[in-house]
């Protein structure tokens, strides 16, 4: 029996675990005390993680379409057929036609390889993953916010804050190991305080709860600003960015915004005065904040709140920015985004250009692709590492529409997701604990996962695939392992010097930027009156209001659920029920709503409701809880799409897509 | 049976004998940072100055997964179990571990025997090494499985000046020191009074901590516990499994069948009674629909007196890792204390 050391693959937090291995054979789990995250634990998804490895399901050799069926092929056939069918595409409808999608599962050296497969091998500046729509846009290039929107800070931070906000996250459902850590400083006196629609468990044990009805965050973190900045005197400047931004929030006391915010003044102020009353906040995000409308500006609202901090009057402040999953972080340092390079590299950035150029011989394009919600239905052929697109898809139904009519869709990964089985050829990919390589946590740490069992069947590490695929099109990547890749990265990126491969292996790796990274432009992780940050927030979309006829503003909730229907998670054996039993109970969505207005609404726990919208009409089954404020019902972000009931409007900063908070009726089904 | 003593620079001598005749299992450290129970192949490897291994000897007893049977067919069809027949003897194991043994042994020792448990039980040799420096989340004393036994093991080991005390507990133990006498001392009287005398030192380390379980047993057994308690309780559990799975005595399983047109295996996993679907029915009805439900079920089968008398004793020997790897704040401390307040902190 052998225990090895390698990290969880599922959430952002980056838990070390073991690995434990008998006769090459991977029979249990177990958590690392010494390690910086788990300390000793491990959640439902990380004790199971190693149940995903010889499921029957793998995928384990290479599937070509045949007369309409995939079938077995070997990987010579499978990879000849994946360079002609791109070879055909590209003569035909040129590169600009063909997309290529990245992985926030996958390891650096796989995203690192795909990168430079898309813009150099290919030749198309189209390449994206589409978790990274659950990050906030990007904020880099002219320094604005912090360079890019990533954690100032890491776990640590927490037990050493003296109050913690939990901002649009349900930690237990979704970064257990950072639940962990507030539950803990809960008993050691630290103060809380939640906000967010749901109030889920933590919520329920905070100090101070501010319930807010959804799509009003900036509005309410305003209004906070304003208390501190107004009513308190904080930041007297009289000229510069904190005067504009005084200005800015000079009319939006608590009161005014209450019926937008759903929050009452008074709750305000108590949290006004909690944060006035703390040497240090540490500030969580979640999937609540990421995935709203107004991300963009909500994310420059809490750098406005952060740029207050000074010694005298405000708390140092840690940002963490909780990424959903295991290389989330990881897979947007090495560049897999449309409009920039490894390390956030700027395609316009000579220099940097021609240091990739060098390296990679071959000369790169300088404009931006498109992203990925931009290239379904744009694209003519689409090569998929990893990725769960129609799982991401604000409309499934019409990402379905658009992969099907794709000339060619290659996809490469470990199970046959929804993706998968629309594939023109699918490549079998090596899973997590069968193969070297780094992972990179949203505390931008830097984690080895090593290989503890064979591969399964003739699965291949992702990036051997790409390797070969490239080769095919007459470019040839000759990397002889991970480790050589990882070492080129660390030359390429300065975001990365200093990270060294071997230490990489030492229980909690290395998070960037090292002391050796001096040039990253990436701002300290201290944030303070110094701090370029402060700036105004345009007033973006207005929120849904509600009327008589109209009276519930339904939202979807991306805390609720949120490993429902996830592949890797439901090919566990133990826990797959878990994941998927609430998708077969509410199999038209789950309404959650308040006791008083399921009342109002003579409606029942379990029964169905008749929901209408301006946009469409459900029947979606009932669940009461106290969870959801008056006024307000959710559905589990994952089910929304499907009831067509919700509003989809452009994201201020991305234009992406999303589904908004939308009014209702609801009335019981006759 | 006598207790003898095993002179510091015979331990090794006696570790390699027992490595040559058995898999020796002993607390070591592992490729990254943590100590583990695991096999060992010279005496070197054991690290006999750990405080706690990550976790208790349970994966030995009862894997994480293990193929209990696997069937096939051809001309008709065949079924045929698997046993794991290693002879194994546990070296310098904690005693709240050891303990813990006793509970499984009840569990799949009793009214329906488990031959796959037992097959490996009957093969085992516990020599357990006493806690001279409790770990901060230890609470043995109250787990009444430490820092020193009276009984349950074959051998149980003291780190005294002048070598390990060697202080028998049953036939097996008996028959592996007669097996090495060649090595052993008898003990002295004072060697014995140090013993004693450390074991009530030992219980003067521990750190404020406690676990109220004989509260918790009385008022679980009479039904006295006020109901907010488990809504409380729910609030601060994230179904994580931790605690079941680090825990001694906890052995919830379920079993999946695997087979293709020609052959196939059922595997026996560890489950946990916490989770929504454990007894969730095919019918979808669910007998613990609640958090709340399912950790008052668990803290029944841990604490109540029903429970400890078809156990032979409280199911929670204090090691202290539920503490350690819980997500939330629903341990045994945490719960016991709010089961005797009426309310959870």
């Amino acid at each position: 029996m052998a225990e090895i050391a390698t990290v969880c693959p599922y959430c952002g937090c980056g838990c070390g675990l073991y690995l434990h291995a008998e006769k090459g054979r991977i029979v249990g789990v177990a958590p690392s005390l010494v390690h910086p995250v788990s300390q000793g634990r491990l959640c439902i998804r990380g004790w199971h993680a190693h149940e995903l490895l010889d499921n029957p399901k793998r995928l384990t050799r290479p599937l070509v379409r045949r007369g309409g069926d995939l079938v077995a092929a070997t990987w010579d056939e499978a990879i000849e057929v994946v360079a002609e069918g791109l070879r055909e595409v590209v003569k035909t409808d040129g590169v600009q036609a063909v997309g290529v999608l990245g992985s926030a599962r996958c390891t650096n050296e796989d995203n690192y390889l795909l990168v430079r497969f898309a813009r150099c091998t290919l030749g198309t500046p189209n390449i994206d993953c589409s978790l990274r729509s659950q990050c906030f846009p990007e904020l880099a290039g002219d320094g604005r916010g912090f360079g890019q929107a990533t954690s100032t800070g890491q776990f640590a931070d927490l037990d050493e804050s003296d109050l913690i906000v939990l901002l649009g996250s349900d930690p237990t459902e979704e970064h257990p190991a950072v639940a962990a850590r507030v539950y803990r400083a809960r008993q050691r006196g630290i103060r809380v305080i939640t906000v967010s629609t749901r109030r889920h468990p933590l919520a329920r044990l905070a100090d101070v709860h501010l319930p807010l009805r959804p799509g009003s965050e900036v509005r309410l973190i305003e209004s906070i600003l304003h208390v501190l900045m107004i009513e308190r005197g904080m930041a007297r400047a009289e000229t510069g960015e904190l005067a504009e931004l005084r200005a800015s929030v000079a009319d939006l006391p608590p009161e005014k915004v209450a019926a937008e915010t759903g929050v009452a003044p008074e709750l305000v102020r108590e949290a006004a005065e909690l944060y006035l009353s703390s040497s240090q906040a540490a500030i969580a995000y979640g999937s609540g904040l990421a995935l709203s409308q107004e991300a963009a500006a909500a994310l420059q609202a809490l750098t406005n709140l952060a740029a207050l901090s000074s010694p005298e009057q405000a708390p140092r402040v840690v940002l963490l920015s909780l990424l959903s999953r295991n290389n989330l972080q990881g897979c947007r340092d090495m560049g897999v985004a449309p409009d920039m390079l490894p390390g956030y590299a700027q395609l316009a950035d000579d220099e940097a250009v021609r240091k990739f150029e060098r390296v990679w011989g071959c000369t790169l394009g300088r404009e931006a692709g498109l992203s990925a919600w931009q290239m379904l239905g744009r694209m003519k052929a689409m090569y998929v590492m990893g990725d769960d697109v129609l799982r991401s898809a604000t409309d499934p139904d019409a990402a379905r529409s658009a992969l099907e009519g794709l000339k060619f869709l290659v996809v490469q990964d470990i199970f046959l997701s929804s993706t998968a089985q629309l594939a023109d050829v699918v490549l079998p990919a090596a899973a997590f604990a069968e193969r070297d390589g780094t992972w990179t946590s949203l505390e931008r740490r830097v984690q080895r996962i090593r290989r503890a069992t064979d591969p399964a069947g003739q699965v291949r590490e992702d990036w051997r695939i790409i390797a070969e695929v490239s080769r095919a099109l007459g470019r040839p990547l000759p990397y002889e392992d991970e480790k050589q890749i990882f070492e080129e990265i660390v030359g390429l990126l300065p975001i990365y010097a200093g990270v060294f491969y071997a230490p990489l292996a030492v229980n909690g790796g290395i998070r960037w930027p090292t002391p050796e990274a001096r040039e990253a432009p990436f701002a300290s992780e201290a944030t303070g009156p110094d701090h370029p940050a402060a700036r105004p927030l345009d007033p973006g979309h207005p929120p849904a209001k509600t009327s008589e006829q109209r009276p519930i503003l339904l939202a979807a909730d991306p805390t609720l659920g949120p490993w429902d229907g996830e592949v890797t998670v439901c090919q566990t054996m133990t826990v797959a029920d878990e994941f998927t039993v609430a998708d077969k109970d509410y199999p038209d969505g789950m309404l959650l709503l308040n006791p008083e207005d399921a009342n109002r609404y003579s409606l029942r726990d379990g029964r169905p409701a008749r929901v209408l919208s301006e946009k469409g009409e459900a029947q979606m089954r009932v669940r009461v809880t106290d969870e959801v404020p008056e006024g307000v019902a959710l559905v589990p972000y994952h089910q929304a799409a499907r009831t067509g009931l919700l509003t989809v409007l452009e994201n201020t900063g991305t234009g992406r897509p999303m589904l908004v908070p939308t009014a209702v009726s609801v009335s019981p089904v006759q | 049976m006598t207790a003898r003593l095993l002179p510091h620079n015979r331990i090794d001598d006696f570790v390699a004998r027992l490595v040559g005749s058995a898999e020796v299992i002993a607390p070591r450290h592992v490729d990254g940072g943590d100590v583990f129970y695991g096999p060992i192949d010279s005496p070197a490897e054991v690290a006999w100055d750990y405080r706690t291994a990550v976790e208790p000897l349970k994966r030995f007893l009862l894997p994480q997964r293990e193929t209990i049977l696997r069937f096939w067919k051809d001309d008709g069809i065949h079924v045929e179990p698997e046993y794991d027949e290693r002879e194994r003897v546990f070296l310098g194991v904690r005693c709240c571990d050891v303990a813990g043994v006793g509970v499984l042994d009840a569990m799949y020792g009793g009214e329906i025997p488990d031959p796959y448990y037992l097959s490996r039980r009957e093969r085992s040799t516990f020599i357990a090494l006493t806690c001279q420096q409790p770990d901060e989340h230890c609470f043995c004393v109250c787990g009444d499985a430490g820092p020193f036994l009276d009984k349950g093991y074959d051998q149980q080991w003291t780190a005294l000046t002048d070598g390990m005390l060697v202080e028998i507990g049953s036939e097996r133990g008996e028959s592996l020191a007669k097996a090495h006498e060649d090595l052993l001392e008898p003990a002295e009287v004072e060697h014995i009074a140090a013993r004693h005398r450390l074991a009530r030192e030992a219980e003067q380390k521990f750190s404020d901590f406690h676990a109220y379980i004989a509260a918790a047993m009385r008022m679980l057994t009479m039904n006295e516990v006020q109901p907010e308690v488990w809504e409380q309780a729910a609030d601060r559990c994230l179904e994580c499994g931790s605690c079941t799975f680090l825990c001694p005595t906890c052995s919830c399983f379920t079993v999946t069948d695997r087979w293709d047109d020609r052959e196939g295996f059922r595997e026996r996993h560890w489950d946990a009674c916490l989770y929504s679907c454990y007894a969730r029915e095919a019918s979808g009805h669910n007998p613990r629909p609640e958090r709340a439900n399912r950790l008052r079920n668990r803290f029944f089968h841990k604490v109540s007196h029903q429970w400890a008398q078809r156990n032979g004793r409280q199911a929670c020997v204090g090691c202290g890792r539920c503490v350690v790897g819980c997500m939330g704040w629903a341990h045994m401390p945490a719960v016991t204390e709010a089961i005797r307040r009426g309310v959870m902190t």
